[in-house]
């Protein structure tokens, strides 16, 4: 606000909340001016309060909503931890010299870092800074009155006058009704009337903001007390909402393993149906889990039918299909003739979704004389294509299984290892010949090792488990943020002056003025036109022609009619928006003999702040 | 349901009529400028002086600029509703960005006080021609947008291709609201080069035959979250125009007002003031935000009903949260003091460059959950 | 975008590819025993559940003892098994896979440990997760376990501990005490004297 001062802005005095916008930008400047200006040293609780006042300014915080901007991109650029792992896997294989760094910067982690929580809480604190004094500053000046009306009407932006044969009394009697009845909430006093009107936008403003602030509560919530899961599912199995029965499991904060709810499901039946011609064929057209699931441990039983877009939602937990693929069956024999694998779908995971060739291993870890472990793919359409061999169609109409055979020591003691990985480096390589199995075939290994089998295939869904106490808060928060918003936008707050006085030769003068900070959807000058125009018919009858802006949607071309209009106004605005109010008892009208002209019109002409003009600043163009 | 081809192709066919008729517009938009006769050029001319008169201490303080620049720069255009009010203006920022630019911005309560303003409708037979032109391709472009979602039984925004098409659309139907409310015909130009030239490449480059979609996309939430945000696009795109059109004529205004030459001259002079442009460029992003804010959050809806979060910061989530942090930046910057005018309007052109890399850039290098948005 | 894939090179390339694709992919099964050679080296997010391999017990002192809940189902030799029936003996209930590393690593010293306690006191149990009965009865017979196990592929037993102590991965050992309430959880592998020691001391609980 100081800082208003110091440069003449005319905004400066003028109450109530709407001046914080542009004096939270200035109020931080003015704590170490003030310093070195007085060379007095400030104490601690004067550096808090500055230190506060800087965080809490509108300048910092547009430099951190750069910065949240800046710091998010490399979150987009990088591979995230949370977002695609193998990404990151492959990043550390790519980059071996580099990966370490930038996961040290936690750049494989941006949204979780600490930097960017920095950032965000800082931003937070200063919006919270920000909006809760405003807030009570805001529910303060609802029960205030009005302002007085400025002495000088012909300053403020938008300003008319004019003559009347009613008495002074009566006329500003004429123009309060005139406002109550718009709903304006007045204030009177001698000779003059103040009304106010449009508290919806600085509440628009506020709720915005602290929408915003119920936003990242809602996360928070999310984050501490939610959990997500994965779960890739066979069909014919069971999943059991239990830490055990999760592929991943990604507890909020709060969250304990014995929380989850105890829901369980059965995935019994799967079809995915892909189109089979034109330009689109191969695509999947549709995809449908048929589940069986109960809420508890030996609960009802009732089914649904899983879809894409289309979440079962069991006890608060829903649950989403997002991917499907094969398992392939195998049964595997050793050397001594038990069967130590299976018969057990093994799941083979897509590498290319055309024709949904997937990949997989099968591990047997209790074979005898040797550890057995096979790596391969399977082809849901297998097509020989000149000697290579493809999957030619996502469905599985002549499903073949390619695998390549290993023996000796899989490394299954005590470092966990991914089921879908095969370390082949203690192991040898089987001379079996590659030929694709069809179901129901085997491979007999070499050296009486043993026997697998194809025996057939499942389909299996991967499922997404996720549990968000956060989510309808998140959801109310950003409606009532875009409330406030729309809201902020729509309303405008506005001020209309009214003062009436004996003029020149008996007739009552009549000035009527406006004034606006936040018409950002602009139309306040057709408001004021029509506002003015009825207090002046209400007055004056037939002396008054048609009126500025009469019915016309005038943003910018009201004035247009001034002095065209002949006998009505010649009403001039100027910069309605930002803060002309400020001219209010200061400047002296520039042509205070107006109220003196004859007739029923009179011509105000309003400079707002045209005091600022004095400063020197004003004169200087624009530097480069 | 199986697509219609012979819809699809009536489409396409219209959708390259839509492009001619935009470029005949745009040649006549470049006509007005070049031959228009700005007939009532005397009006305003004949109230500077007045003004000039009224505002005397004014002119006195502000220096010789101010008057010269009313007397000088615009004396000529009908269009524009700022120049007396030039005079009117105050200071509001500090003395760095001050000065001119602000002088402009308070102008646009006030008219241009020539009869001609009080119509809406385009004055001349060159900005007529070109604005029907600019109608009748819109209407054009709607009918190919219509035939393709008919031809598709579907919302038509479901890849790149017809990602564009919409887009432009609503560019040009923002341009022609904004041409008949705020009387903007002077944009008319500067908005249909950039679409012609999307268009262009668009049919030439990015065309994809009419297809179904993926059962990812099979959600009513994608005729919610995409149309909103074609809406807010195609705003952030008008927006864009206007604040290169701003920063251009402000530096015109700016070496007019020290006496240097300005190189601009031609249809910049045409051009209202800085103020004016700053103005509108600004309406335009009070309707894009909270568009964009809403299309945001639908997504957001969306990504929770079909992958069980709704905020997972996929690249073009978290793109559409940094243009959506620049535009938030941009809104406040206008309201600080120090930061209104070209700073504001750097800002405003970083926001609008955020939103093309999402557009365009995320697709084409980035991959995420979004790819199937249908380049590369 | 059709990947065609040599028969010839598929091995080479299935290792590399299942590597780069898999490792650590979002559908990475068997929650504590993920991660190949690669990703071990990659900061995993916090979401990460469990304590891996080193011997982390939680005991409850007896005012404090969750009710183990009625667990009732079929043993892999076609025995029933009520842990119910199971009162006035310590239950040692171990989860486990034949798949996963840490079990298969903690399988001897759990071996020992049942064939070191008297069988009228201690009584083990396994509760195999996620295996097919073939898998298990191979693994029953590598580590010459005395003890028979809980085929539970649909986690009915683990589900029926959730809302008291479940197992919060593979493996976890559960101690029950004389009177059906857990004394004591084990997640990740044992180690023959902790969990001897852990035994000891509920078993010298007076009930």
């Amino acid at each position: 606000m100081k800082q208003n001062l110091v440069n003449g802005d005319p905004a400066a005095g003028l109450s109530g909340p709407e001046q914080a916008e542009p004096g939270s930008g200035g109020a931080g400047m003015t704590g170490p001016r003030l310093a070195r200006a007085g060379g007095v040293s400030l104490g601690a609780a004067g550096w808090l309060r500055w230190g506060w006042r800087q965080l809490t300014s509108m300048r910092t915080a547009l430099v951190l909503l750069f910065l949240l901007a800046l710091a998010s991109i490399p979150g987009s650029v990088l591979p995230q931890q949370g977002i695609d792992p193998a990404a990151v896997t492959q990043y550390y294989a790519t980059h071996p010299a580099l990966a370490p760094v930038l996961a040290r910067l936690s750049l494989f982690d941006v949204f979780g870092a600490p930097w960017f929580a920095a950032i965000y809480l800082l931003l937070f604190t200063s919006l919270a800074g920000c909006v809760l004094p405003r807030a009570f500053r805001m529910a303060r000046s609802v029960r205030q009155p009005p302002p007085s009306a400025p002495r000088r009407l012909g300053r403020l932006p938008h300003a008319v006058s004019f003559g009347t044969a009613t008495g002074p009394a009566p006329a500003l009697d004429a123009a309060a009704g005139l406002l109550a009845g718009r709903r304006f909430r007045l204030r009177t006093g001698d000779g003059w009337v103040s009304a106010e009107k449009g508290y919806l936008h600085e509440v628009g403003n506020l709720l915005f903001h602290l929408a915003l602030l119920g936003l990242l509560g809602s996360v928070a919530l999310g984050g501490l007390f939610g959990y997500k899961a994965n779960r890739l599912l066979v069909v014919g199995d069971t999943y059991a909402n239990t830490p055990t029965a999760m592929d991943v499991f990604r507890p909020g904060r709060l969250v304990s393993p014995s929380d989850p709810q105890p829901f369980s499901l059965t995935l019994e039946h799967f079809t995915a149906t892909y189109i089979t011609s034109g330009p689109q064929r191969d695509q999947p057209s549709s995809f449908s889990a048929a589940l069986r699931y109960s809420e508890y441990y030996g609960g009802p039983v009732r089914s649904y039918d899983l879809r894409v877009n289309h979440p079962l939602v069991v006890d608060g937990v829903r649950v989403f299909l997002i991917g499907h693929g094969y398992a392939p069956v195998f049964k595997v024999t050793d050397g001594t003739g038990h069967v130590r694998f299976g018969p057990q779908p093994v799941p083979f995971i897509p590498v290319e979704q055309a024709g949904l060739t997937s990949a997989g291993v099968i591990k047997v870890p209790d074979a005898s004389p040797e550890q057995l472990g096979f790596a391969g793919v399977f082809l849901p359409t297998a097509v020989d294509v000149g000697g290579r061999l493809a999957s030619a169609f996502p469905a599985a109409l002549f499903p073949r299984v390619s695998l390549v055979s290993y023996a000796g020591d899989l490394g299954l003691n005590g470092q966990p290892q991914s089921v879908y990985t095969l370390d082949t480096s203690h192991m040898h390589k089987l001379a079996v010949a590659p030929v694709p199995l069809a179901p129901g075939q085997s491979i007999k290994l070499p050296h009486g090792l043993g026997t697998l089998t194809f025996t057939g295939y499942r389909q299996w869904i991967s499922l997404a488990i996720t549990y968000d106490p956060g989510q309808l808060p998140a959801l109310i928060s950003a409606i009532l943020a875009l409330a406030g918003l729309v809201l902020s936008f729509c309303v405008r707050r506005r001020r209309m002056f009214v003062r009436a006085q004996v003029g020149a030769g008996g007739r009552t003068v009549v000035e009527v003025a406006g004034l606006t900070r936040s018409d950002a959807a602009g139309g306040f000058e057709t408001e004021f036109a029509e506002l003015a125009g009825e207090i002046m018919q209400g007055l004056s009858g037939s002396a008054v022609g048609s009126l500025p802006g009469d019915g016309r949607p005038g943003d910018g071309d009201l004035g247009g009619q001034a002095g065209v209009d002949g006998p009505a106004v010649d009403e001039r605005a100027a910069g309605a928006e930002e803060g002309a109010a400020g001219a209010e008892e200061e400047a002296a009208g520039a042509q205070e003999g107006a109220a003196g002209v004859d007739g029923p019109v009179v011509v105000a002409s309003a400079a707002a702040g045209r005091s600022g003009r004095d400063s020197p600043a004003l004169a200087e163009p624009e530097g480069e | 349901m199986p697509i219609n081809t012979g819809l699809a192709q009536l489409s396409n066919a219209a959708l390259v009529s839509a492009i001619v008729l935009y470029a005949l517009a745009m040649l006549a938009y470049a006509g007005d400028f070049a031959f228009g006769k700005h007939r009532t050029a005397a009006a305003p001319q004949a109230r500077v002086p007045e003004l000039v008169g009224a505002g005397a201490p004014v002119a006195a303080a502000a220096g010789a600029a101010a008057a010269d620049q009313a007397g000088l720069a615009f004396p000529a255009d009908p269009r524009d509703p700022s120049e007396l009010a030039d005079l009117d203006s105050r200071q509001t920022g500090q003395a760095g960005d001050g000065g001119l630019l602000t002088r402009n911005a308070a102008g646009f309560s006030a008219p241009p006080g020539s009869p001609a303003s009080q119509s809406r409708w385009p004055a001349g037979a060159w900005l007529r021609g070109a604005f029907l032109l600019t109608c009748a391709g819109l209407v054009i472009q709607i009918a190919a947008i219509a035939t393709r979602g008919l031809a598709e039984h579907r919302a038509p925004w479901g890849n790149m291709y017809e990602f564009i098409a919409a887009i432009t659309c609503t560019a040009v139907l923002v341009l022609t609201v904004a041409a008949i409310r705020f009387r903007a015909y002077y944009m008319g130009l500067f908005v249909l080069l950039p679409v012609v030239l999307a268009l262009a490449v668009d049919v030439v480059v990015i065309y994809t035959p009419a297809e179904q979609l993926v059962p990812a996309l099979k959600s009513y939430w994608i005729a919610i979250h995409v149309t909103a945000m074609i809406i807010a696009i195609g705003m952030y795109i008008f927006g864009a125009v206007v604040t290169v059109l701003y920063l251009l004529t402000a530096r015109h205004e700016r070496r007019v007002a020290a006496g240097q030459e300005s190189r601009a001259a031609g249809i910049i002079a045409q051009l209202p003031g800085s103020g004016t442009l700053d103005r509108l460029s600004y309406r335009a992003i009070l309707f894009a935000f909270p568009a964009w804010t809403f299309a945001v959050i639908a997504g957001a809806i969306w990504a929770d009903q079909a992958w069980g979060r709704y905020w997972a910061w996929d690249p073009k989530e978290t793109w559409s949260f940094i243009t959506w942090l620049v535009y938030a930046a941009f809104l406040h910057a206008r309201a600080t003091a120090g930061w209104r005018g070209r700073r504001a309007a750097y800002i405003h052109l970083t926001g609008f460059v955020c939103l093309m890399f999402n557009l365009v850039g995320v697709n084409l290098w980035i991959t995420g959950l979004h790819s199937y948005a249908g380049m590369g | 975008m059709t990947r065609l894939l040599r028969a010839r090179d598929m091995a080479a390339r299935t290792t590399r590819i299942l590597r780069a694709v898999l490792a650590g992919s979002a559908l990475l099964a068997a929650s504590s025993c993920s991660g190949g050679a690669l990703a071990q080296n990659t900061p995993l997010s916090s979401g990460q559940s469990f304590v891996e391999g080193s011997f982390s017990s939680t005991y409850f002192s007896p005012g404090s003892r969750p009710a183990a809940p009625a667990v009732k189902s079929t043993l892999l030799t076609g025995q029933r098994f009520s842990l119910a029936a199971d009162r006035g003996t310590v239950v040692v209930l171990n989860f486990w896979g034949s798949w996963c590393a840490p079990c298969r690593q903690e399988a001897p010293a759990l071996a020992a440990l049942a064939r070191y306690f008297p069988q009228n006191q201690v009584r083990f149990v396994g509760v195999d997760i996620r295996d097919s009965v073939s898998s298990a009865e191979a693994f029953q017979h590598t580590f010459n376990v005395g003890y028979s196990s809980l085929n539970d592929p649909r986690d009915e037993v683990a589900l029926a501990f959730q809302g008291s102590v479940p197992p919060a991965g593979i493996p976890t050992t559960l101690l029950i005490d004389r009177t059906g309430h857990i004394a004591a959880r084990v997640v990740g592998g044992v180690s023959y004297s902790g969990l001897r020691a852990l035994i000891a001391k509920v078993l010298a609980e007076r009930p």
